[in-house]
């Protein structure tokens, strides 16, 4: 399965995309969690402490007439097992928010090169950029369902709104909503009618993730049996269906 | 007085901004809110509603598509044409370039 995680800087994309990462890793499958970030932070919600530092330089290249491309000489494979981080539950972080030498965030290439190896009976989990500027670079094609995480805010879900036009581009993808930080039942079903896209599921508001938060634990290990861990463990359900 | 204000998603940036921003026109200055956010939603926080905040971004975008930026007039004329009005004399203008999604 390849899940892309979009939405609102601050709406828990990162919480959700992690939790769901290591319980696809529970499952006894292999699962590569990726960090889209320019600022990456999913190591924090994985529960790695040190954040991996990005890729070596030395995997980047300059080239005549390209200017800076990834090194194809080393293989995707290789790429993960060399250069990703160690997570609990079996997952591997590669963080590709900010990529080696001047090689830009945006480079499909650069994407592709990472994903090589995703045909390999991987899961592949992204935590891709806040904002729409780089919202979906290299995904299309490659995801199999976009979550649009949403708070119950206009703000959060005018930015999913704003996510939802870039649906034409990602045809074979299943478009979906979850509704994060939920604080009433209603909250679900509104925000989901107000982006215009199924709801796959509802996060509830969570003072136990929130403390996780402060103290940088991984929120799965702090608060495991939490209603948004157990939310998040419906959603999964929920998102291996519609893949 | 020129103030940016940064920080991660979600921290309170564009909340902090508006009101900074209403505060001090409420003082009596004339006061430009630049929203610089390549998610630009500072209008919802000044208060002029999600509809209109959507609207603005296309505007910003339309001037781009239509090569405007080799005919960009002055600041003034720019805000005139492109800005907002926004509570308490707040001048409203998206700055930020959205770059056509590239699926790639």
């Amino acid at each position: 399965m390849r899940i892309a995680f979009v939405g609102k800087g601050g709406a828990g994309k990162s919480v959700i995309a992690a939790t769901t990462a290591r319980l696809i890793g529970r499952q006894g499958h292999p699962v590569l969690a990726l960090d889209m970030d320019t600022m990456p932070g999913l190591a924090l919600s994985l529960g790695i402490e040190v954040g991996p530092d990005g890729l070596p330089e030395e995997l980047a290249e300059q080239r005549e007439g390209e200017g800076w491309v990834m090194r194809t000489e080393v293989s995707p494979a290789e790429l993960v097992e060399r250069h990703a981080a160690d997570g609990p539950d079996g997952v591997r972080l590669l963080t590709l928010g900010k990529l080696p030498g001047h090689v830009k965030p945006g480079s499909t290439t650069a994407f592709r090169h990472a994903m090589g190896f995703a045909a390999d009976g991987w899961s592949v989990v992204g935590d891709l950029a806040a904002g729409t500027r780089q919202a979906f670079f290299g995904w299309a094609g490659f995801a199999r369902v976009v979550v649009l995480v949403a708070e119950p805010t206009a703000k959060s879900i005018l930015s999913a709104r704003r996510l939802a036009l870039l649906r034409p581009s990602m045809p074979e993808a299943a478009f979906v909503v979850v509704a994060s930080q939920a604080r009433a039942p209603a909250d679900g079903p509104r925000v989901a009618a107000a982006i215009g896209l199924p709801l796959a599921g509802v996060v509830p508001y969570d003072a136990g993730v929130r403390e996780a938060e402060r103290s940088g634990r991984a929120p799965l290990d702090a608060v495991p049996d939490s209603p948004a861990m157990v939310a998040i463990g419906d959603l999964l359900a929920t998102l291996e269906h519609a893949a | 007085m020129k103030v940016a204000i940064v920080g991660k998603g979600g921290s309170g940036k564009t909340t902090v901004a508006a009101i900074v921003a209403r505060t001090l026109a409420r003082e009596g200055r004339s006061v430009v809110a630049l929203d610089c956010d390549t998610n630009p939603n500072l209008g919802i926080s000044l208060g002029i509603g999600p509809e209109r905040t959507l609207e603005l971004a296309s505007i910003r975008q339309s001037l781009d598509e239509e090569g405007g930026a080799e005919h960009a007039g002055t600041i003034d004329e720019l805000l005139a044409r492109f800005g907002e009005d926004a509570p308490d004399g707040v001048r409203l203008a998206v700055v930020t370039k959205i770059e056509k999604p590239n699926p790639g």
